[in-house]
């Protein structure tokens, strides 16, 4: 059986800042217990797209909590989280809503791999936004052996045509580049604080 | 250090020529914005909105159903027509997503007459008609308008109780503000509030007010025009059926055009699709667009989007091939092959990063079917016959893993088709 894409969820967050406003996509958790890794998600998305993130939880919400929620207000960024799993009813009630979910800001969906099924079958416009954006939540850089992670420096250190260090010191000056991957550098150069 | 800055600088353009590319290509964007920003290609369904505006402005109370798959245009065709509508003529077009008023999961009939009838109201008592009325009639316009928004909302009402009715006496006592004696609060459910109850009332209650709001609609209009979106999500044809009977009758008694959406199932669905073409005056079937050789329609949409600006263009028939001619896939997949290009540190979109979007595609198509799912898909690929007598087969022309390129002519979505797991052919 093909499976989708396995990315990091700090690619996921690149691919979304890459996209500009009113991107949505879909994150499939690695473990039914994944609290860790939600949070994680959120974080990425914070600190890539530089805006605030919000988890919302799809099992408990009403029509109009979730209207309200994601409107008010309307362009951070929101994941909408499946939990382990909904029931079918409520995929199609969601797939009902679906323009009102619609907002500026971009949308993930975080579910649990066996659900991906549930959207296909049960929630057709809402699977219609998704598209193709269906990535696996794999391992992030914090998982690079440090061989990798001093390759990947190598890398952005081409990339943009300067050192680490002249890096640090242009983000302490406040003239970062306003790219993903100048935060990618900063945080394997151990200066996330500089963000 | 020169270098370095001209590398920078090149990064920054590249960024800025992605961030430009994804924004043409963003099939999540509202449909009024891709117009607008001129990325619409007005005559790829044959200029189909101009007949909708047509109809709908020679023909007051005439009834029109468009009939469409999930990601087919609808939308785009809708908001077209209610603009050609506002620039070419004297009607007052008006544009209602009923799955953005209400849940449409609880939908009952007189939720598209409460949705229009604000709409109608808000712009007559206070939007741009509301000026140089008397001020009798402004007030009539607001006493019409408050009527059409309890209708929508719901109300509580003071009512006079039945001296018989004992229970009266602890409907008081449960009340916060004692209404005077024999009274009683009743609550009146609107049609627009989630999560709504049954409702008995008859829909002519509303029918005062709203002929009252459009008596004055039209000593300034000649005519109205309702399009309603958003009716395409009901799948299920028999409740779409049950939702819009009595509304449209309604309208149509008003002498109102109406321009309505509706999902496949009408047309295909067991015993359905009789008794809608019998109901209204014109049903358009947008249809999936061929990908073959004899149509570059798809090709066009692509290029009216700046897809060259990062695929050569003599490529640009893959991602026709593998999107099948779902508008939105075409978009969704022109965006995600070039997001793959970016994230490779590349310039140009290549053979594999198309092939390997339309492969994720596909992947999503295939999660949730059975056996006897692929059985039937791989049925109709050798046979090229499909059975819509099977209630099994329609959800696979609703969830868009088969695609309809006309009424006869049925297709297994090619995206899913390059993951299909086929079976080993059986040795002699």
């Amino acid at each position: 059986m093909p499976d989708f894409s396995t990315e990091p969820l700090f690619e996921i967050a690149r691919r979304l800042e890459i996209r500009g406003e009113t991107g949505w996509l879909a994150v499939l958790s690695p473990a039914a217990d994944s609290a860790a890794d939600l949070d994680q998600l959120q974080s990425e998305l914070q600190s890539i797209l530089q805006m605030p993130s919000r988890v919302i939880q799809l099992e408990r919400s009403t029509f109009e909590e979730l209207r309200e929620a994601l409107h008010h207000p309307h362009n951070d960024a929101v994941i909408l989280s499946g939990g382990t799993g909904l029931t079918q009813e409520k995929w199609r009630s969601l797939d009902l809503m679906r323009s009102a979910l619609e907002r500026r800001g971009p949308v993930v969906l975080w579910l649990s791999p066996g659900d991906i099924g549930n959207l296909t079958d049960h929630a057709p416009n809402i699977r219609s936004f998704i598209g193709g954006s269906i990535f696996l939540a794999g391992p992030d850089g914090g998982f690079m052996t440090e061989a990798e992670r001093q390759e990947r420096l190598k890398e952005l250190s081409e990339h943009f045509g300067f050192s680490g260090d002249e890096a640090v010191r242009r983000a302490a000056a406040n003239e970062s580049p306003h790219e993903p991957e100048f935060v990618e550098w900063l945080v394997l150069l151990g200066r996330g604080d500089l963000l | 250090m020169p270098s370095s800055v001209t590398t920078s600088e090149g990064q920054l353009n590249r960024r800025d020529k992605f961030r430009a590319y994804m924004q043409a290509f963003n099939p999540t964007a509202p449909a009024w914005e891709a117009i607008r920003a001129g990325l619409v290609l007005e005559n790829l369904h044959q200029y189909l909105y101009r007949n909708l505006a047509a109809r709908a402005d020679l023909e007051p109370g005439s009834q029109q159903l468009l009939v469409g798959g999930v990601g087919s245009g609808k939308t785009t065709e809708l908001i077209l027509a209610g603009r050609w509508l506002n620039k070419r003529s004297q009607v007052l077009p008006f544009y209602v997503d009923v799955s953005t008023e209400t849940d449409l999961s609880s939908l009952n009939s007189g939720a598209l007459i409460a949705g229009f009838g604000r709409q109608l109201g808000r712009r007559l008592a206070e939007g741009p008609d509301a000026k140089g009325h008397t001020d009798e009639r402004r007030q009539k316009l607001k006493d019409s308008y408050a009527k059409v928004t309890d209708y929508a909302y719901g109300k509580t009402e003071l009512l006079l109780a039945d001296e018989n009715d004992l229970w009266v006496e602890d409907a008081i006592s449960e009340g916060g503000d004692v209404p005077p004696r024999r009274h009683y609060w009743h609550e009146v459910p609107g049609k627009l509030k989630p999560p709504l109850p049954p409702l008995n009332r008859d829909i002519q209650e509303v029918r005062a007010p709203l002929e009252d709001l459009l008596f004055t609609a039209k000593e300034v209009h000649k005519d109205v025009v309702i399009i309603f979106d958003g009716l395409d999500r009901l799948l299920d044809a028999t409740k779409f059926w049950s939702v819009v009977h009595q509304d449209l009758r309604l309208l149509r008694e008003l002498k109102v055009s109406v321009i309505v959406t509706a999902p496949l199932s009408v047309l295909f669905g067991v015993g359905v699709g009789q008794s809608i073409s019998d109901f209204f005056d014109r049903v358009h079937h947008l249809t999936v667009i061929p990908s073959d050789s004899a149509s570059t329609s798809l090709e066009s949409v692509l290029e009216k989007r700046g897809v060259t600006n990062l695929l050569d263009p003599a490529k640009a028939y893959l991602i026709c091939n593998y999107s099948g001619g779902v508008l939105r896939d075409l978009i969704s997949l022109a965006r995600d092959a070039a997001e793959e290009t970016y994230v490779s540190d590349r310039d140009f979109i290549t053979v594999p990063d198309i092939e390997k979007v339309g492969r994720q595609l596909g992947t999503g198509y295939l999660r949730g079917l059975g056996t006897e799912a692929i059985n039937a898909l791989l049925h109709l690929e050798s046979s090229k016959s499909f059975d819509l007598s099977q209630p099994s087969n329609v959800e696979l022309l609703l969830t868009r893993r088969v695609l309809e390129y006309s009424s006869t002519d049925f297709r297994v979505h090619p995206a899913l088709q390059t993951v299909i797991q086929r079976p080993e052919p059986q040795r002699a």
